[in-house]
């Protein structure tokens, strides 16, 4: 990627995952409405957004093609899973509180993947593509889905775009929402799976 | 520093960030003979490639650190892991076990590119040793949203079991 942004390498010669990922990404912003937007990065396209949930996906794809019946891959907190745990039941996973050292924003079980993007770690690194900025709605928004690719993305355009973006992801078939605002009041799509 | 752009790939990326981009300049600024000593120099040019070994790491050998002999009568084991660069940093974890649980994980060594990380770093470490030490008790599986320390966590805590199970 840093190449075709360089210039060079012609995206027409690139590697056939670059142009799976590029697709993925035109679906998520075709889904969130354009506030997920790898081509309004500076700089040139960027699928930094969603890549890393793909890349954990594909891990775990290896893991089950090599016959892992239960497995947990965590991509620096987005996690794509198999089967069922040691402890049994379902995955339960925690999403980290903002800003509390000692807590949970809340805990749900995860079927599939669960994604978390915030800038509560490293400031406003998130841009926003309707105003050509960085900027974010949200401090924290976390999406669970079939897909850890597609929920990287959904969960990047939720923190850059916050209620309005929740909104459409009640629209999106499998997928929910949870976000926490600035001022640290939270938001979430109805068939969020809470576990507490 | 001129940070913005690779803030802006690196964190939206996670671990690829951690993976390709930030190694270079950071582990630059932070060498030093005292860091080099615990772990061989990884992606301190531009000609070397991303930090792809990951996976292996956890075996590599040439710097295992032995584990603790055990008092007699008393099955408390510790180990340090290996030091992990991040993308802000190094760390390593230092792991006791008794009785074939994990009953605490310290910090070993941290050290920061900035003051401004090392509170990061602060912040989060205490969530992750809390996670590492619910994990056993089963309440949670994983953590969803910490990146960068936490797989610096994650792997050096890794290391360190691998050298207790051995």
């Amino acid at each position: 990627m840093s190449r075709i942004r360089r210039g060079d390498l012609l995206l027409e010669t690139a590697p056939e995952e670059i142009h799976r990922v590029l697709d993925l990404c035109e679906d998520v912003r075709r889904m969130t409405g354009g506030w997920f937007d790898p081509w309004a990065m500076p700089g040139g396209v960027d699928p930094t957004g969603l890549v890393k949930g793909w890349a954990a996906e594909r891990a775990l794809d290896t893991l089950r093609a090599h016959g892992a019946l239960a497995a947990c891959v965590n991509a620096g907190g987005d996690l794509a899973v198999l089967g069922r745990p040691a402890s049994g039941g379902p995955w339960r996973m925690g999403i980290r509180h903002p800003w509390r050292p000692d807590a949970l924003a809340c805990t749900v079980f995860v079927e599939r993947a669960l994604a978390t993007s915030g800038t509560y770690e490293r400031g406003l690194h998130l841009f926003d593509p309707h105003a050509h900025r960085p900027s974010s709605r949200a401090v924290s928004a976390s999406v669970a889905g079939p897909s850890l690719a597609i929920a990287d993305g959904l969960a990047t355009a939720l923190c850059v775009g916050g209620d309005d973006v929740l909104d459409r992801l009640a629209q999106i078939p499998g997928y929910e929402g949870y976000l926490v605002r600035a001022d640290g009041t939270e938001a979430w799509s109805e068939g969020m799976p809470f576990a507490s | 520093m001129k940070r913005y752009p690779l803030v802006i790939s690196a964190t939206a990326a996670g671990l690829a960030g951690v993976l390709s981009f930030h190694s270079h300049s950071i582990s630059e600024a932070l060498r030093s003979p005292s860091t080099n000593s615990a772990t061989p120099p990884r992606g301190g040019s531009h000609t070397t490639p991303p930090k792809t070994a990951a996976p292996a790491k956890a075996g590599s050998p040439g710097r295992a650190v032995a584990p603790t002999s055990s008092p007699p009568g008393s099955s408390t084991t510790r180990a340090t892991g290996t030091l992990e660069q991040y993308g802000y940093g190094q760390l390593s974890v230092r792991v006791t076990m008794a009785g074939g649980k994990i009953t605490n994980v310290t910090l070993a060594k941290l050290q920061t590119a900035d003051t401004y990380s090392q509170q990061l770093a602060s912040y989060v470490v205490p969530i992750l040793r809390r996670e590492v030490l619910h994990a056993q008790s089963a309440k949670i599986n994983g953590l969803s949203g910490a990146t960068y320390t936490s797989e610096a966590y994650a792997y050096s805590l890794q290391s360190a079991l691998d050298k207790l199970r051995k």
